[in-house]
C-alpha cells in the first residue's frame, strides 16, 4: 500500500493507482473528459490536472496517468489548477460549443464566455473512440492522422473500413456528438447558467476548501451562502 | 580489416596514425552547409588539377566537416603551412596549386581579412572568430575526415573507450561523469551522471541507449555538424556510455532531414564494427554492444524522448506522460537512457582528460562548453564552441563580429522555438543554464538567432506559434489548442485586428499550457510569446492601439516601408511619383501637409526612411531627402499652403509656445492649420532654435530656413523673438494673460562639460555657445590663424571643425575617444570633413588643457585601446598607460553632448523633471501639470529634427483635443492622400543607382558659408524619382483606407 495525501488528507491506496483513483477514493471530484474506466488513461483532455508538491517544484500534472507515489502530496482544486482548467475548458467551448458534456462542464465550472473565435467543429479529438474501438472493440478500424493543428480521426487512408463492424460504439461514448439543450440561444453562447457551482471560496482561499454542494466554508464564515454583491 | 582485439592493439595503431608527415595535404570543409556553398565543386577541381599536374600522389586531399564558421565557406586549409583560404571559388584551384601548392607562396587575396584591422590573417586559428573560442568539441572537425577512422586514430581516437574498459568500472565511469558536472546538451539540462546512475540502477537485464539526434529548432544545426563532421567521438561515446549502464544496444536517432549526416554516421558504425568497437567482446573485455540508425521522419515532436521512443518502436511519434520515466520503462518498456548528439561527444573528453579537468571550465553549476550555431542578422554566421558563462554580449559582438549594415541590435532568440527572446538590455547575461531560465529563456540544444532592429518583435512571435501549431503533436487539448489559438490571436493582431485585452489574454493562456501540457513541447510553447511580451510589450501595444508595425513588417500595418519609417508619417512615395511626373509644387504641396520643413529637412534630416526603402535590396535606397529638398527649392518662390487644409474659423482660445525651434514651430503650425493663433516665444533674437543658430550656413542656409518660418507666420502664427520665459515674463503671468495652453519645447541649450583641468581657460569654447555666435554673426573669439582641438564625435563637433576651417584656422583636430564606426555623427559630413583636410585623431581623450598667460598653450591626450564590448556593440574605450602625448593647440572647442535646464522656465510650477533633467511627458505631449506640454528634445535627450517636428505635430493634436474637447475632430493632415500619378508595374524598376547630387568643390569651400551641396538638377531630380519600386501600390489602397476606418469607428 502507498500513503500520499491529498488536500491535507492521508489516504492509502494500492500500487499502481493513479492520483485520479485516490482521489475518487476520498471523494473528490475531479473533472475528466478523456477518461473512461475500461480504457486506458490518455491524458489529452488534460482536464484533471492537480498540483503537486509544493513552493518551487509544484507542477500540475494530470491525474489520470500519474501514478501515486509514496509520500507524494497532491492539491486538487488550488487556484492554479481551477484556472487552468477554466482556461481549458474555453478553449474546448470555442472547438465543440454544441456539445451538452462540454457545455455542462461549462457551468459547472462557471465558465461565463468565449474569448476566441467560435469553431463548431464536431469532435475534440479527446481519444475515446480511438481508444474504444481498439481496447474494446478490438476493431481497430479508427485511428489519427496528421498532427498539430491538422489532427483528426479516421480510417485507414480515409476509405471506408472494412473492419468496421459498425457497432456504434465511438458514437455511445463520444462526448462531441452529444448535443446540447436547443434553447434560444445566440451563436457561441455559453448555456446551463441554471449550473452553476464554481467553489466561491477561492476568492479567499488558495484552494477549494471542501466538496459539498453548495460548499459550505461560506456557511462557517457568514452563516450563509455569500451573495454576488458581497462578493 | 583485422579487429583490434587489445589495448595494445589499439595504443599502436593510435600511435602509427598520429605521426605527422610533411606531406602538402588540402583540408575542404565540406558539411552539408559546405556543399550548399559549391564546396564539392571545389573538390572536384581539385581532383582534376591535381591530376593534371601528376600530383596526386604527393599532395593529400582531405574532405572533412564543417568546421564552424559557415560565413566564409568554402574553405580549405593547407598543410603543412597551415594557409587559410576563405570563399574559394573552382575557377580559384588552378591558381592554388600552382602558386600555393607548388610554388609554396600566399595568394592574399584569399586570405581572411580582418573587418577590424584590415589585416590579412594566414592561420585558421588565428581569425578571431575562432580565436575567441574554446573548441575542445569542435576543434577536431577541421583535423578529421569523417568517413576515415584512421584519422580519428589520429587524434587518439578510442582510447577513451579502451581506458574505461581496461581500468574503470561501470560505477567508476558514472562517477567520473557525476563529477564532471556535464549536463544534458539537449536543452533541459539534466545531469547525465544521475541520468545514467537511474538507468543502471532500473531493474531488468536488458536495456537500451539512445543518441537524440533529431534537431528540427529553425537555424540549430550543432548536431548536424558534430555527426557530419566527427561521428565516431558520438559512438566512442555512446559504447561507454552502454558500458556504464548496462545497456548492450543502442540507436542514433538522425532526423532523415540530414542525408549526409546519415551516411557518414552509417559509414563510422560499419568501421567501428570492422576494427571491433561494435559487436561481441569488444577490446577482449566481454562487453558487448552495437548500434543501429533509425532515421526521423521529420516530426519536431520527436526530439522529446517519449515520442522519439514511440517513433523508434514504429508507432506514431506522439509523446506520453511521464513518469514512468524512459530510465525505468522506456524504448519496448526497457530501461532506456537519451542522451544527446553534443553530451555523447563530450564523454570520450571527460573519461580521457578527467572530470577534474572538465569541471574547471564554465561556470559554478554549468560545466564545460557549449556549441551554439550563431544565426539571423550577424556578420559571422557558424557553430561556435564557448565556455558556459561566456557573455552573450561578447558572443554576439565579439565572436559573431555584430549586425550586418551597423543595424542596431534588438535581440537574441536562444533554445529554438521553445526558448525566447532576450533583449538588448539583458546582453550581459552569461550563457549558462540558470541564468538564461532566469531571464525567460532556455539553453535550448543550442540555436541562436540574432535579431537586428528591423525585426518585430510580434512577428517573431507569430513565426514561433505557427511553427508550434504545425508541430505540436496535437495529443492533448493544451498544446493542440493552446498553440492554435496564440497564434489565431497573434496573426490578429500583426494584421491590425488587435483589440484591447489581446496581450492579457495571451498570457493568461500562455501560463496554462505552459502548467498542464503533457510534454515539454507544449511546456516550453508559450516561451516565445511570453519573453516578447515581457520585453516588446510596447511593439504589441502599437500594433493594437496605433495599428502601426514599427520596425515595417507586418504588410497590413503600413503603406510603404518608407512612409512607416518616417516620425510623421509624409506620404513618401505619393511626393516622390509626382516629382517624377515633373509635377513639383503638387509634390511640395503633399510634402508640406505633413511636414512645415521640407526644404530644411531635405537637408539635414536623418532619413531613417531611406534605411528602409526596399529599392537597397535591389542596388541603392531612393534618394528620399535630396528629393525632398530639390522641390523646396525648385519652388522656391512658389510655397503657398493649399487654403483647404487651414480652417476658416478662428479658435479663440490662446496657446503659448516656448521654444521656437522644429517642435515648437511645427505645433505653431498644425494648431494654426485648425484654426488658432499661438504666440511663440523665442529667447534668441532669431526664430528657428537649434535649425538657426547651431546648424552652420553651409549646411543649412538661413535663407531657406527663414523662407519655411514666414510660411508658418503667414498662417497667423506670431512669434515674439528676445523673451526669455521664465526671466521675462513667467509661465504664471501668462496664465493669468489668458493663455490656456503651453507647448515647453525649449531643446537641449547647454553643453556638457568635460571635467578635465584647463577647462577655465580663455579660448576654450563649448560648441553650442561658439555655433551659436557664428550663426549671430558676432563670435567672440575667431579661430583664424589659431590650431584648434574639437572634442567630440557627433554632428556638432563636426559642424564646429568644419566651422573653425573655413573660418580660417591654421589646423583643425577633431578627438574622439572611440573608432570612426562608433561616431554618432553622419558619415557622409565625416567623410565631407575628411575631404577638406580635417584630422580626426581616434582612440584619443583629452586630459588636461595646458595653458600659458590664462589662455591655451596645448592639450594633454591619452590614447585609447579598445576594451569590452557595451550593450550597443560599442567597444568600451580604456586609458593607455604611460601613452599621454601633447598637441599644441591655441583653441579647445568641446562637444561632447547636451543637457536641459529648465528649472529657471518653470519658476513657481512643479512640474514633474526626469532623473537626467529633462522634462516627464507622455507620447502625447502631457506633463503632469494640466495644460502644461511638452516635447521635441527636451522630453527625449538631444534627438532629430524629424522627430522633434512628430512631437510638434502630436501635441498639437493633444493640445486641440484638450482644448475644444471636440473628440469627432478629424485631422486632415493625417489622412493618407491618394496621388493619381501612372505607375507601370509589369516594368522592369529603373536599371541605375542613386543619382549623386552636386557639390561644392573643395577651393569652393574655403573663406566662406556657401552650401556645400547644390541639390539635385531637374532632370536628375526626375530621374531618381524614377528609381522609385512604389511600395505603396503593393495593397489596394482604397480599401484598406476603408477598412481602417472602419476599425477606427468601431
Amino acid at each position: 500500500m502507498l500513503e500520499l495525501s491529498i488536500n491535507g488528507i492521508d489516504v492509502q491506496v494500492e500500487e499502481g493507482s493513479t492520483i485520479l483513483d485516490a482521489a475518487r477514493f476520498l471523494g473528490i471530484d475531479i473533472p475528466t473528459l478523456c477518461h473512461v474506466e475500461g480504457l486506458t488513461p490518455y491524458g489529452a483532455c488534460r482536464l484533471c490536472v492537480v498540483e503537486i508538491n509544493k513552493g518551487e517544484q509544484a507542477r500540475l500534472v494530470s491525474s489520470c496517468t500519474y501514478p501515486a507515489e509514496h509520500g507524494l502530496q497532491v492539491w486538487t482544486h488550488t487556484r492554479r489548477v481551477v484556472e487552468a482548467r477554466k482556461m481549458l475548458i474555453e478553449l474546448l467551448l470555442a472547438m465543440c460549443p454544441s456539445s451538452k458534456t462540454v457545455q455542462d462542464l461549462a457551468s459547472a465550472h462557471n465558465v461565463q464566455k468565449v474569448r476566441f473565435k467560435v469553431d463548431y467543429s464536431d469532435c475534440i479529438l479527446c481519444g475515446l473512440c480511438v481508444r474504444m474501438c481498439n481496447e474494446q472493440m478490438d476493431a481497430r478500424a479508427i485511428g489519427f492522422i496528421n498532427r498539430g493543428k491538422d489532427r483528426r480521426i479516421t480510417t485507414p487512408f480515409d476509405v471506408k473500413s472494412d473492419i468496421c463492424r459498425t457497432c456504434g460504439a465511438c458514437m455511445y461514448i463520444c462526448p462531441a456528438c452529444e448535443l446540447r439543450c436547443q434553447g434560444p440561444h445566440p451563436p457561441g453562447d455559453v448555456c446551463g447558467g441554471c449550473l452553476n457551482v464554481e467553489p466561491v471560496c477561492l476568492e479567499e482561499e488558495e484552494q477549494k476548501m471542501c466538496f459539498m454542494d453548495p460548499c459550505g466554508w461560506c456557511y462557517k464564515e457568514t452563516g450563509r451562502r455569500k451573495t454576488e454583491k458581497e462578493k | 580489416m583485422n579487429k583490434i582485439k587489445t589495448p595494445a592493439e589499439l595504443n599502436k595503431i593510435i600511435a602509427k596514425n598520429s605521426v605527422k608527415t610533411d606531406k602538402p595535404c588540402i583540408v575542404i570543409g565540406t558539411g552539408t552547409c559546405g556543399i550548399a556553398r559549391g564546396a564539392d565543386n571545389v573538390v572536384k577541381a581539385f581532383k582534376k588539377e591535381l591530376k593534371k599536374h601528376n600530383l596526386e600522389s604527393n599532395v593529400d586531399l582531405k574532405i572533412t566537416g564543417c568546421h564552424g564558421f559557415c560565413e566564409i565557406e568554402p574553405y580549405l586549409t593547407i598543410l603543412p603551412e597551415e594557409i587559410h583560404y576563405i570563399k574559394v571559388q573552382p575557377t580559384d584551384v588552378k591558381k592554388i596549386i600552382k602558386k600555393t601548392v607548388i610554388e609554396k607562396k600566399i595568394i592574399p587575396d584569399l586570405l581572411y581579412t580582418n573587418p577590424e584591422t584590415q589585416e590579412r590573417i594566414v592561420k585558421e586559428q588565428e581569425i578571431p572568430f575562432y580565436k575567441k573560442q574554446t573548441r575542445n568539441i569542435l576543434g577536431n572537425n577541421a583535423r578529421i575526415d569523417p568517413q576515415n577512422i584512421k584519422d580519428y586514430f589520429g587524434i587518439g581516437g578510442y582510447s577513451s573507450l579502451s581506458k574505461a574498459l581496461t581500468s574503470m568500472t561501470p560505477e567508476k565511469v558514472i562517477n567520473e561523469i557525476k563529477d564532471s558536472g556535464i549536463q544534458g546538451r539537449g536543452g533541459a539540462g539534466f545531469p547525465t551522471g544521475f541520468k545514467w546512475e537511474f538507468c543502471r540502477r532500473a531493474k531488468g537485464t536488458k536495456k537500451y541507449i539512445i543518441c537524440n539526434g533529431d534537431e528540427g529548432d529553425p537555424g540549430a544545426y550543432m548536431d548536424r555538424g558534430l555527426l557530419e563532421g566527427n561521428p565516431h567521438s558520438v559512438i566512442e561515446g555512446m559504447i561507454i556510455g552502454a558500458y556504464a549502464i548496462g545497456a548492450d544496444e543502442g540507436f542514433i536517432y538522425i532526423r532523415d532531414e540530414y542525408p549526409l549526416a546519415v551516411k557518414t554516421v552509417e559509414n563510422a558504425i560499419k568501421q567501428a564494427r570492422e576494427y571491433g568497437f561494435l559487436g561481441q567482446n569488444i577490446l577482449s573485455s566481454h562487453f558487448h554492444f552495437d548500434l543501429k540508425i533509425v532515421r526521423g521522419a521529420g516530426a519536431f515532436v520527436c526530439g522529446e524522448e517519449t515520442a522519439l521512443i514511440a517513433s523508434i518502436e514504429g508507432r506514431i511519434g506522439e509523446p506520453r506522460q511521464r513518469p514512468p520515466f524512459p530510465a525505468q520503462k522506456g524504448l519496448w518498456r526497457k530501461p532506456t537512457n537519451i542522451n544527446n548528439v553534443e553530451t555523447w561527444a563530450n564523454i570520450p573528453l571527460i573519461i580521457t582528460k578527467g572530470s577534474k579537468w572538465y569541471s574547471k571550465i564554465g561556470t559554478e553549476k554549468s560545466k564545460g562548453t557549449k556549441i551554439f550555431s550563431l544565426v539571423g542578422k550577424i556578420n559571422n554566421t557558424g557553430l561556435v564552441e564557448v565556455p558556459m558563462g561566456f557573455s552573450l554580449k561578447d558572443l554576439v559582438y565579439g565572436i559573431g563580429g555584430g549586425i550586418p549594415e551597423n543595424k542596431s541590435f534588438k535581440a537574441v532568440q536562444t533554445g529554438g522555438p521553445s526558448g525566447g527572446c532576450i533583449p538588448k538590455s539583458l546582453l550581459d547575461t552569461p550563457i549558462d543554464y540558470e541564468k538564461l531560465k532566469e531571464v525567460g529563456s532556455i539553453m535550448g540544444s543550442g540555436g541562436m538567432v540574432v535579431m537586428d532592429e528591423d525585426t518585430c518583435m510580434v512577428d517573431v512571435a507569430r513565426y514561433f506559434l505557427e511553427f508550434l501549431q504545425d508541430e505540436s503533436c496535437g495529443k492533448c487539448l493544451s498544446c493542440r489548442e493552446g498553440t492554435r489559438r496564440m497564434a489565431e490571436i497573434v496573426t490578429g493582431i500583426t494584421q491590425g485586428k488587435g483589440k484591447e485585452g489581446d496581450i492579457e489574454l495571451l498570457q493568461e493562456l500562455a501560463q496554462v499550457v505552459k502548467d498542464t501540457s503533457m510534454c515539454g513541447l507544449g511546456q516550453t510553447a508559450a516561451n516565445p510569446v511570453l519573453s516578447t511580451i515581457k520585453y516588446f510589450r510596447e511593439e504589441y501595444e502599437t500594433h493594437i492601439r496605433d495599428r502601426k508595425c514599427p520596425t515595417g513588417v507586418c504588410r497590413d500595418l503600413y503603406i510603404s516601408p518608407c512612409q512607416n519609417a518616417c516620425p510623421v508619417g509624409m506620404n513618401v512615395p505619393g511626393y516622390i511619383s509626382l516629382i517624377g511626373e515633373g509635377r513639383f509644387s503638387e509634390a511640395l504641396e503633399l510634402a508640406l501637409d505633413t511636414n512645415p520643413f521640407p526644404s530644411v529637412c531635405g537637408r539635414i534630416c536623418d532619413h531613417i526612411c531611406q534605411s528602409k526603402c526596399r529599392r537597397n535590396q535591389l542596388d541603392e535606397p531612393v534618394a528620399i531627402r535630396e528629393l525632398k529638398r530639390f522641390i523646396g527649392d525648385y519652388e522656391e518662390n512658389n510655397i503657398e499652403y493649399p487654403d483647404i487644409q487651414v480652417s476658416k474659423e478662428t479658435i479663440p482660445f490662446k496657446v503659448a509656445i516656448i521654444g521656437s525651434g522644429p517642435a515648437g514651430l511645427s505645433c505653431a503650425y498644425f494648431l494654426a492649420r485648425l484654426g488658432y493663433r499661438p504666440t511663440v516665444f523665442e529667447s534668441q533674437p532669431v526664430a528657428g532654435g537649434m535649425m538657426a543658430v547651431a546648424i552652420p550656413e553651409y549646411r543649412l542656409p538661413k535663407r531657406i530656413l527663414n523662407r519655411e518660418i514666414a510660411n508658418i507666420k503667414k498662417l497667423g502664427v506670431d512669434i515674439k523673438l528676445n523673451t526669455r520665459i521664465g526671466k521675462d515674463i513667467t509661465i504664471s503671468q501668462l496664465w493669468s494673460q489668458g493663455y490656456e495652453a503651453f507647448f515647453v519645447a525649449v531643446g537641449m541649450y547647454g553643453d556638457r562639460h568635460l571635467g578635465i583641468p584647463g577647462e577655465n581657460l580663455e579660448n576654450v569654447i563649448q560648441a553650442v555657445d561658439f555655433l551659436l555666435d557664428v550663426n549671430l554673426g558676432n563670435p567672440i573669439v575667431s579661430p583664424a590663424d589659431k590650431k584648434v582641438a574639437i572634442i567630440g564625435g557627433g554632428n556638432s563637433a563636426i559642424d564646429a571643425a568644419r566651422t573653425v576651417n573655413r573660418m580660417g584656422a591654421a589646423e583643425t583636430i577633431v578627438l574622439y575617444r572611440r573608432t570612426r564606426k562608433d561616431m554618432p555623427a553622419y558619415t557622409t559630413e565625416i567623410e565631407e570633413a575628411e575631404h577638406e583636410g580635417i584630422k580626426i585623431h581616434y582612440l584619443t581623450t583629452p586630459v588636461r588643457i595646458l595653458g600659458e598667460k590664462g589662455k591655451v598653450k596645448a592639450i594633454e591626450c591619452v590614447r585609447m585601446k579598445q576594451g569590452d564590448f557595451d550593450k550597443e556593440g560599442r567597444q568600451r574605450p580604456i586609458p593607455l598607460d604611460n601613452s599621454n602625448f601633447y598637441l599644441d593647440v591655441d583653441m579647445v572647442i568641446p562637444a561632447i553632448g547636451e543637457f536641459s535646464d529648465v528649472t529657471e522656465l518653470f519658476t513657481g510650477l512643479d512640474v514633474e523633471l526626469n532623473r537626467d533633467g529633462t522634462i516627464a511627458s507622455d507620447k502625447s505631449g502631457r506633463t503632469s501639470i494640466p495644460g502644461i506640454f511638452s516635447g521635441g528634445d527636451v522630453v527625449s535627450g538631444p534627438a532629430t529634427i524629424i522627430k522633434a517636428i512628430a512631437s510638434g505635430e502630436r501635441t498639437a493634436v493633444t493640445i486641440d483635443q484638450y482644448l475644444a474637447k471636440d473628440r469627432t475632430r478629424q485631422y486632415p493632415w493625417r489622412e493618407h492622400k491618394i496621388v493619381d500619378t501612372y505607375f507601370d508595374s509589369e516594368a522592369e524598376p529603373m536599371g541605375y543607382g542613386m543619382q549623386k547630387p552636386r557639390m561644392l568643390l573643395l577651393n569652393q569651400r574655403l573663406g566662406n558659408f556657401n552650401e556645400v551641396s547644390k541639390g539635385y538638377t531637374k532632370k536628375t531630380a526626375m530621374k531618381e524619382a524614377q528609381r522609385c519600386l512604389r511600395c505603396d501600390l503593393e495593397i489596394d489602397l482604397k480599401e484598406k483606407l476603408e477598412i481602417d476606418e472602419k476599425e477606427a469607428v468601431c
